[in-house]
């Protein structure tokens, strides 16, 4: 792909340390992407990877600690200003309002701060609220608002001022799946609109397959992989060996051995006293060898199949694959 | 009930800057407020605007610490935990006014020797009835502080702005820095017995005759004993409506209504 | 014009959310309830302490102390007013948000102040009024207020002038809310409590020791009250002009000093990612 001149957001060796009472704590390790003009760019990773903290360098509310970004062109540490001219952001966690104002007012003012004429900010919040489907509540207060209409108002605002690009954290946290499905065709129809990118970090597997062009995935301030979806399902994951096994083993230990054996997860089933085990494998080859041995290791395969991987497979494979390990990396 | 003083020590304690911070005002006023007395020629009553400022920051600990602190808790989630829990409401206010009131002696003891080191008000002492009475009148004014805890339990973020809207005008007419009962005070006698429904007022009065040997409005006795019955009346107001208001917010649902 | 829009708009909401809790006119009647008790409370105190001492009753001095008591409150409650529109904007996640849009928050902390300046100005004013009538009738005195339009006039002067060296208070204080997100609302109480002390509102600086005395005589809130009392007490135009104009003068410059601490502690505060950290 031949993005040179019409890239929205690049970024290159970034890092964040921050101070703890522990010692420092490195959220971003280095992370280098770029994301093109008109992009839905998708930011998958575990708890704690990261994501946050990049979005919140892009939008220029944190300093990096090293490397550099770039938005549209202009530098996040030293351009800011000509940053915040291009871009607006929202985190569904947050959902930012005055209380006792209405939805209304609120976007209203935002607007203002803007600096936009009252009568355009007028029809663009009429707008965006016919198309969040908030017309009806836009007199209440916020605070009378119920989460997902909270959120839909927080989606208005973060794209009252026409931004270029879009900063999204979780925008759909908490929401019904009708809910999150509109705000999901709501945010595909604006990236369609001149050139408008939109960069969102997620943990829902099903809208970054849904919307995202592209997605990244972080993992303790690294990125991981990137890639479409189907690149990621098709260069990591794809195809997946699924095996029931019994009875169910104590470790995975020989999977490790195989070569061409990307990642694997476990479940067991105590009634039927089998284990469901999913390998990521590079090849057909992988396959066999993680059949072979299996039954080497004195298993028994009562069933095996091919399947496609989902992105959330690959996710898991690729992060880890249960708590225990993750807990013991934090805790160390 | 310890615990719930406990809590309230431990995050008044472990945070030392707190002490610097809220003793702000305490401060500060009564020096004003003697500076005030110096300044027209009334030194002799230097030593009730240093009164005045101890007793300030029990009734600011009580309206800011205890009666909008339900409203606090239930904003962050913490008031239904407290339901939930097997103590009563009653005694975690109770731990709360504990801790509420060890919390503030820091305070007041800052505040009585900054106005000793530099006025040496005079002082014409009873200490024994100055204790008894200083417990009596902290006990009616933290068991007033649960009554409006529960009062403001029904209501959401108006219990700040009460809260302003109260500390200066019943500061005023309790006469923590001048007497507003007795023959001292300039106030109609209608307005004096009306005042003196407010336990602080009584307080004052009684700490004023056993400190300073003033003039009170009745006997030191009979303000002891008014102290000590409202003591116990606003408790059970508080216990009674407490226990109502819990069982109004759990028919209506607004016990876990948080505004997010 | 991206400033004034921000400055109005921003200044709006303050009125909104300062009002909104009850109906604005009901909001406005009680926030003028505080200002008017403490002015009882100090008016009472000079009543007592010079009846009950065997001294005259000067009806001067008792103007005095109520004009000070009313202004100095009307200062300390909208200077402190930028710190408490960070620790709310915190609170309700809008804070960053407001960031994002201008160069810097200094504009709507600023709007903010002035819709506080507003509300207070006509509450103060109205505490003084009531205190005044009240005080007249309850302790059968004149006290010697010139109300005309021309002293009237030379009030809301000052209190205009007041304006830069309240906002350069408020952006100190605002710098330290910026930063630490914890004491915020104790602040207040120090404000208010230092400028009872130091702002001459109750006695004249001159009693305060030391160098403290001269320091607190040209402090701008000190010659505020002072002009406002020239106004509305002494009626000389030449004192009341001097006092102005110093007001304004130190007010400027208190003003310049603290915009650009303000806005180093934003900078800062941006590194270190406080910007949109919730209180605990
Ligand atoms: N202000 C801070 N001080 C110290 N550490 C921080 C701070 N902010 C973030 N971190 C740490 O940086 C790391 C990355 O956090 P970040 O919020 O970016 O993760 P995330 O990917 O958004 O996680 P989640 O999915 O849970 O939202 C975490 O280890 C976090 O504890
Ligand atoms: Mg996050």
């Amino acid at each position: 792909m031949t993005r040179e001149s019409t890239r929205s957001v690049e970024v290159s060796g970034l890092k964040r340390e921050f101070k703890s009472k522990s010692g420092p704590v490195v959220a971003l390790d280095g992370v280098s992407l770029d994301v093109g003009e008109g992009e839905i760019f998708g930011v998958l990773g575990p708890n704690g990877a990261g994501k946050t903290t990049m979005i919140r360098i892009l939008s220029t509310l944190l300093l990096p600690t090293g490397g550099a970004a770039k938005v549209m062109g202009f530098d996040v540490e030293h351009e800011p200003e000509k940053v915040r001219r291009v871009i607006n952001m929202a985190s569904g966690a947050e959902k930012a309002g005055y209380d006792f104002i209405s939805a209304k007012r609120n976007l209203w003012f935002f607007s203002q701060l803007y600096g936009m004429p009252s009568a355009l900010a007028e029809k663009r919040i009429t707008e965006l609220s016919e198309t969040l489907g908030l017309t009806k509540y836009l007199d209440r207060k916020f605070y009378a608002l119920s989460t997902g209409y909270r959120q839909r108002a927080t989606i208005a605002r973060a794209f009252i001022n026409d931004p270029k690009v879009v900063f999204l954290d979780e925008p759909t946290i908490g929401l019904d799946v009708m809910t999150a499905r509109s705000i999901r065709d709501f945010l595909r129809s604006e990236a369609s609109k001149n050139g408008r990118t939109i960069m969102l970090a997620t943990h829902n597997m099903a809208e970054v397959e849904a919307i995202c062009d592209r997605v990244a995935i972080i993992d303790k301030g690294k990125i991981i992989a990137a890639g479409t979806p189907e690149e990621l399902k098709r260069r990591l994951g794809a195809p997946a060996l699924v095996m029931e096994v019994s009875p169910p083993p104590k470790d995975l230990e020989m999977l490790r051995l195989v070569a061409g054996v990307k990642g694997f997860t476990s479940s067991a089933d105590d009634e039927r006293e089998l284990s469901t085990i999913q390998v990521v494998v590079e090849s057909d080859a992988a396959s066999k060898g993680a059949l072979d041995a299996m039954t080497a290791s004195g298993h028994k395969v009562v069933a095996s199949w091919r399947k496609e991987a989902t992105l959330e497979e690959v996710f898991v494979a690729l992060v880890g694959s249960g708590f225990k390990e993750r807990e013991e990396e934090v805790g160390s | 009930m310890k615990a719930r003083a406990l809590v309230r020590l431990w995050s008044i304690f472990g945070e030392p800057l707190w002490i610097v911070v809220s003793i702000g005002f305490p401060v500060l006023s009564s020096l004003a407020l003697s500076l005030l007395y110096y300044s027209i020629g009334a030194g002799n009553y230097i030593g009730f605007a240093v009164l005045g400022g101890v007793m300030v920051a029990f009734w600011g600990n009580v309206l800011w610490s205890m009666a909008s602190q339900f409203n606090w808790d239930k904003q962050e989630g913490l008031f239904e935990i407290y339901l939930t829990s097997p103590a009563s409401i009653t005694a975690i206010l109770v731990g709360m006014s504990v801790g509420g009131i060890v919390g503030t002696v820091p305070t007041a003891v800052i505040v009585t020797a900054i106005g000793w080191v530099l006025f040496h008000p005079a002082v014409a002492a009873s200490w024994g009835a100055v204790a008894i009475t200083f417990a009596l009148t902290l006990a009616s004014l933290y068991a007033l502080g649960m009554t409006l805890s529960s009062l403001y339990l029904v209501y959401g973020r108006e219990a700040e702005s009460m809260n302003e809207v109260l500390q200066e005008p019943v500061s005023m007419v309790s006469g923590l820095y001048f007497p507003s009962v007795g023959s001292l005070s300039p106030f109609p006698f209608a307005l004096q017995i009306v005042v003196s429904l407010i336990p602080l007022t009584l307080g004052m009065d009684a700490l004023r005759q056993s400190l300073f040997s003033s003039p009170g409005f009745v006997s030191l006795w009979v303000d002891l004993g008014a102290l000590a019955v409202m003591a116990v009346a606003f408790l059970a107001i508080a216990a009674f409506s407490l226990k109502a208001l819990e069982m109004k917010g759990r028919r209506d649902g607004t016990i876990s209504v948080r505004i997010r | 014009m991206i400033s004034f829009r921000s400055l109005f708009a921003s200044a709006w909401m303050g009125i909104q959310h300062d009002l909104a809790w009850t109906s604005p006119p009901a909001a406005l009647v009680l926030r003028t309830v505080a200002p008017f008790a403490s002015a009882m409370t100090v008016s009472i105190i000079y009543w007592f302490g010079v009846t009950h001492s065997g001294l005259t009753f000067d009806p001067a001095r008792l103007a005095f102390i109520l004009v000070g008591s009313t202004l100095y409150a009307h200062v300390a409650s909208y200077a402190w007013v930028p710190t408490i529109a960070i620790a709310e904007g915190k609170n309700l996640s809008v804070f960053p948000h407001i960031y994002l849009t201008a160069r810097s928050t200094a504009l709507y902390v600023a709007g903010r102040a002035l819709s506080s300046f507003a509300i207070s100005s006509t509450t103060s004013l109205a505490a003084l009024a009531v205190a005044y009538y009240v005080l007249s009738g309850f302790l059968q005195t004149t006290i010697i207020l010139t109300i005309t339009p021309a002293s009237l006039l030379m009030l809301a002067v000052a209190l205009f002038a007041n304006i830069p060296a309240a906002l350069g208070l408020g952006y100190f204080l605002g710098a330290y809310s910026l930063y630490a997100s914890k004491f915020e609302w104790s602040l207040p109480g120090y404000v208010a409590g230092l400028l009872m002390v130091f702002s001459g509102a109750l006695f004249s600086t001159s009693i305060l020791p030391w160098g403290v005395s001269t320091v607190a005589s040209y402090l701008p809130f000190t010659l505020f009250i002072q002009a406002s009392r020239d106004a509305l007490i002494y009626g000389n135009l030449g004192d009341y002009l001097t006092s102005l104009g110093l007001c304004i003068l130190g007010g400027v410059g208190l003003l310049l000093v603290s915009l650009w601490v303000y806005l180093a502690a934003e900078r800062r505060a941006r590194r270190d990612g406080v910007l949109d950290r919730r209180l605990a």
